[in-house]
């Protein structure tokens, strides 16, 4: 009982106090290596019954300071990312679903954009990260609602670090680029305190082959001689961004736990000139800036058989987005300037109550109030005088749910959660989601997992409010999904581990919110489109210890996505019914290798996207063609142990085979590049 | 065991090597149309920001369309978001919007003959003469002044009462030495260049937002306002059809329309005596008539239409359907007895036409 009491406690509780610490290079050559062990029979946490769920290796988070949760989730998970450009907006499509179908949450908060309701995954450092999980489909209801795709969590937790400790981090790289990474860490009995700060910049001058225009060279009289495809740099594409991130965490001893997180952000990005320009850089600044601030103070308390938690959140974010050409003697005029300004305020309660072995009850009401001050264009009126184009609203999002969770026997698990979302005034029905788990062999751990939800996702107030096309009148989107799965994990104990997963998935989403132009020149949403998203999704973890100096790991993903049209044509001439969803790949695959020889490390990294159409009818056309592509990446990194301090040394080539590659039309990703990093961690 | 990791870490090696993504090199096309006579150019406008314009052409004489001929042509991009097009004495100047340029191409081979850059954001070009054209532009509360020959930006015309921001110069039509203009995103307005000085001599208020502009056979010009939208500080009214007689710059006549009416693209006939426009269906009217019609010319078939024109030779009318705006929009072909022609596929939402 004890033993069990203790693994509740810790994986249910205080599960992220076991973040993988990373050992210090003299322990890696002086200790070996272990494996970690895998989960086995009677220690599957019981609020996991039933569900999909992929789980981000601290290794992978930590690889380099220069990497965004982008990245990560580009090289180490089957979810496809839109990558507008190197330090670009990058969005996600989970299952074939929209970015603004993937939740977002950051320490239990809600950190999708309210306005746009996706979330930029290259505005968050992997190094912020310290845990990190995807819930597939039906998964997220158990985390929150309108994840019709499915939930991205991310979390931090204390360092479990004893005294003072300091890391830094200086990476340099191509396109001069410079990434600076500082910690600062105080922990005792009872205290733990961490500072972070990155600080990244870069002029982000790439260098590409552009294969979309052509440069003309003229006689005399201005008749063409000769054209060639010219090689350019990334115009317009500089970045300087800085976070921070401040963490104090107290701990009673005795079952209570107070923690606060602040991160604040300060992003300055030019929005690269498109391959298709033919602007001068010189005259035009396109440039978005965002302050943004998140904070949580939250209260954890702990008893054997049940938990309560608390917190209060929120998040400031400033928003300015400039447009400017240069109307003579280098005077920039605002072709466009708009600026918004949203403040959330977060509150939510969470408990878990046991009943011997068998039952867990849990219970979660969390809100976000938003206001929002969206100031979009300014105009002049009329009757002479200025206007501002823009809009002003409020609204809360409540959700809630309680769950049951039971395991009759050792085998079998059963999960049942209803959920209650209401965003303004307006109410879902219960949400309601059924998960169950067997072990079907101990030989192998072969547990078969089920589960269906249902799920609804309401429009963002960009939606509703924006001005001009935003549709008061829109209808939230509503889902249903289906999951099954089977897995298994076999170890030999300092040998070897094996696990992988085999998903199947089956969603149905009505009312689709697509925003299409009006005659009035502007865009407006509509409820279109009913979509049938289904398929595929593998992942496997190998590792193994080859001898007790050499280690050897493999991760690899690959998910089948078709995201299907299946909505009522709308016009006789409508092409797309019964077709894939554009900017949806139906093949994507990851694989991560990692070979550890004493204090040296070796990593490659793989992904593959299959073509992505960019039109609704799936044509292929000569100027909308996204051809399929695989990006290679390696890191080589050093350790090296002094008295004073562990040097580390790391240098990473990205793109490894200078692929020219798309990831969206007209806007090229950089070709092979490197970074090295030097790290230092002083000892005191 | 060793061994073997090395082995597999190689065998990966091979396995990932040939991958490289073929981000092709487009394959000119030669092409000739110089034998069919009329040939109706449609450009399509693309997706904002995503560089897929595309410039369709048809021959309404052997019922063939040739998509994407600018790219077929020139194995390269026409760039991003093809706004409008004409042509003069064999030259088409193509002018794409998000890409701060304009093209001018053969009209028969569709190769690309030169090029004017770094314009803000242009939408329409007018002729003055070989040497000396307008371009209107969004978001600039300049018309730029070009040399077509030289290829080169010349001047500015600044235009009265209007910021950078809220800058909106829409299309232009020519009487005597004036040039009209309507003032469309955030305006109600027409202005009067004089094309000797060119400077804005003269402006007339109309309704909220007049989206295009054209002279019919009487020396009237006819524009048509959308009225603004729902929640617009700029506000929002019903909105009308006016016509402006050229040499007095004054409204002679207003057909108001209902409130929530979304009427667009006024066009004119070859013989330059009906005016045609979309609100819902496609209207026709005779310009010298006292009201709007009762019953529309082709009446609304559950498809928003984005486009039109009619063919100045035949009186034969098309209209676009941008359908879901990411996909081939469709081109329907009508007769003036309202008989459909053809039917034909084109680019991602076409938006304007131009007649060889």
């Amino acid at each position: 009982m004890k033993k069990y009491i203790l693994f509740l406690t810790v994986s249910l509780v205080c599960n992220s106090f076991l973040l993988a610490q990373k050992v210090s290079s003299k322990e890696w050559s002086t200790k070996g290596f272990t494996l970690k062990e895998i989960t086995v029979l009677g220690e599957r946490p019981m609020k996991e019954i039933g569900a999909q769920l992929t789980k981000f290796d601290s290794v992978v988070l930590k690889e380099n300071i220069a990497l965004s949760m982008a990245d990560v989730l580009t090289f180490s998970s089957p979810i496809f990312v839109k990558s507008y450009g190197r330090a670009t907006l990058s969005t996600v499509s989970f299952r074939g679903t929209s970015p603004s179908h993937t939740q977002v949450t950051w320490n239990g908060m809600k950190i999708n954009n309210p306005m746009l309701g996706m979330t930029d995954f290259s505005m968050i450092p992997s190094y912020f990260i310290d845990d990190a999980s995807l819930l597939h489909g039906t998964s997220s209801v158990n985390e929150t609602g309108g994840g019709l795709g499915g939930a991205v969590k991310m979390s931090t937790v204390p360092a479990q670090n004893e005294g003072f400790g300091v890391q830094y981090v200086q990476g340099v790289g191509s396109f001069k680029t410079f990434d600076e990474f500082l910690r600062l860490t105080y922990g005792s009995e009872k205290w733990q305190m961490s500072t972070r700060a990155v600080l990244s910049s870069s002029p982000n001058e790439y260098e590409y082959k552009n294969h979309d225009k052509k440069e003309n060279i003229y006689d005399e009289d201005m008749n063409i001689v000769g054209q060639y495809y010219p090689v350019e740099n990334n115009r317009s594409g500089s970045y300087k961004d800085f976070h921070f991130l401040q963490e104090v965490y107290y701990n009673t001893g005795k079952g209570d736990r107070f923690g606060f997180n602040a991160w604040y952000i300060n992003s300055n990005r030019e929005l690269p000139m498109l391959t298709t320009d033919y602007g001068e850089e010189m005259d035009f600044d396109n440039r978005q800036r965002e302050h943004t601030f998140r904070s949580i103070l939250s209260w954890d308390h702990f008893r054997s058989n049940w938990k309560l938690s608390a917190k209060g959140g929120y998040i400031n974010t400033w928003m300015a987005y400039d447009y400017k050409r240069d109307v003579g003697n280098g005077n920039m005029a605002h072709m466009t300037r708009s600026r918004s300004k949203i403040n959330t305020f977060y509150g939510q309660a969470e408990s878990e109550y046991f009943i011997g072995k068998k039952w867990l009850f849990t219970a979660n009401v969390a809100v976000h109030q938003h206001f929002v001050e969206s100031q979009d264009k300014n105009i002049i009126l009329q009757e002479g005088g200025k206007g501002i184009v823009g809009y002003n609203k409020a609204r809360v999002e409540l959700s809630s749910s309680v769950s049951a969770k039971y395991r009759p026997t050792d085998n079998i698990g059963l999960s049942f959660v209803l959920r209650e979302d209401m965003y303004g005034e307006d109410f879902t029905p219960l949400i309601p989601a059924f998960f169950i788990d067997e072990v079907i062999s101990k030989k192998g751990n072969i547990t078969a997992k089920a589960s269906v939800s249902r799920n609804f996702r309401f429009p963002t107030l960009n939606d509703l409010y924006f001005l001009p096309g935003g549709n008061p009148n829109l209808k939230k989107e509503s889902g249903i999904t289906y999951d099954a799965g089977i897995s298994f994990a076999v170890a030999k104990e300092n040998r070897y581990t094996l696990n992988g997963s085999l998903n199947w998935f089956d969603s149905y989403i009505n009312d689709w919110i697509l925003w299409l132009p009006t005659t009035k020149g502007f865009f407006s949403p509509k409820n279109i489109k009913d979509v049938h998203a289904y398929g595929i999704e593998t992942q496997w973890d190998y590792s193994v210890l080859i001898t007790q100096r050499l280690k050897f790991d493999l991760n690899a993903t690959y998910s089948w996505t078709p995201s299907i049209n299946e909505g009522e044509p709308i016009s006789a001439a409508d092409q797309s019914v019964g077709k894939q969803l554009p900017y949806v790949p139906h093949h994507s695959a990851t694989i991560t290798g990692r070979l550890s020889w004493n204090s040296w490390s070796f990593i490659y990294k793989w992904c593959y996207y299959s073509e992505r159409f960019t039109m609704s009818s799936n044509d292929i056309s000569l100027t909308g063609r996204l051809p399929e592509y695989y990006m290679n990446n390696i890191t080589v990194e050093k350790g090296v142990s002094f008295k004073f301090a562990d040097i580390s040394i790391k240098g990473s080539v990205n793109n490894l085979f200078d692929e020219e590659y798309l990831s969206v039309l007209s806007r090229p990703m950089p070709g092979i590049n490197f970074e090295i990093f030097l790290g230092i961690t002083p000892k005191f | 065991m060793v061994k073997n990791i090395i082995k597999l870490v190689l065998l990966s090696f091979i396995l990932l090597m040939p991958s490289c993504m073929e981000w092709d090199y487009g394959l000119e096309e030669s092409f000739d149309m110089s034998s069919s006579g009329e040939g109706l150019f449609i450009c399509n406008e693309g997706n904002f920001q995503y560089g897929n314009a595309t410039l369709s052409y048809y021959d309404p004489q052997s019922k063939v369309v040739q998509n994407e001929v600018f790219y077929r042509s020139n194995a390269m991009k026409l760039g991003d978001v093809c706004q409008s097009m004409v042509i003069r004495d064999g030259i088409g100047w193509v002018v794409v919007n998000n890409s701060h340029v304009i093209f001018a191409i053969d009209i028969n081979t569709f190769k690309e003959v030169g090029r004017i850059t770094n314009l803000t954001s242009p939408r329409y070009i007018h002729f003055l003469s070989d040497e000396k054209a307008y371009v209107t532009q969004i978001w600039d509360n300049r018309i730029f002044i070009v040399n077509p020959k030289k290829l080169e930006i010349t001047g500015y015309i600044d235009v009265p009462n209007m910021t950078m921001e809220s800058g909106s110069t829409e299309q232009m039509v020519q009487y005597g030495k004036y040039v009209y203009v309507n003032c469309w995103s955030y305006q109600n307005r027409i202005i009067k260049i004089d094309t000797e000085t060119d400077k804005v001599v003269d402006e007339l208020t109309v309704g909220i937002q007049p989206t295009s502009l054209v002279m019919d056979c009487n020396n009237k010009l006819w524009t048509v306002t959308d009225g603004g939208y729902e929640g617009s500080p700029y506000g929002h009214e019903a909105p009308s059809l006016y016509r402006i007689d050229a040499e007095t710059f004054k409204v002679e006549k207003q057909f108001k329309f209902d409130f929530g009416d979304w009427p667009s693209e006024v066009q004119l006939n070859g013989t330059k005596d009906k005016i045609y426009w979309l609100n819902d269906d496609v209207w026709e009217m005779d310009v010298n008539a006292d009201r709007v019609p009762v019953r529309p010319f082709l009446p609304y078939n559950g498809t928003l239409y984005y486009g039109l024109t009619v063919c100045p030779h035949t009186g034969d009318v098309y209209v676009a359907d941008a359908v879901d705006y990411v996909q081939q929009g469709k081109v329907y072909r009508y007769s003036k007895d309202k008989v459909l022609l053809d039917e034909f596929y084109v680019g991602i939402i076409p938006g304007a036409f131009c007649w060889k």
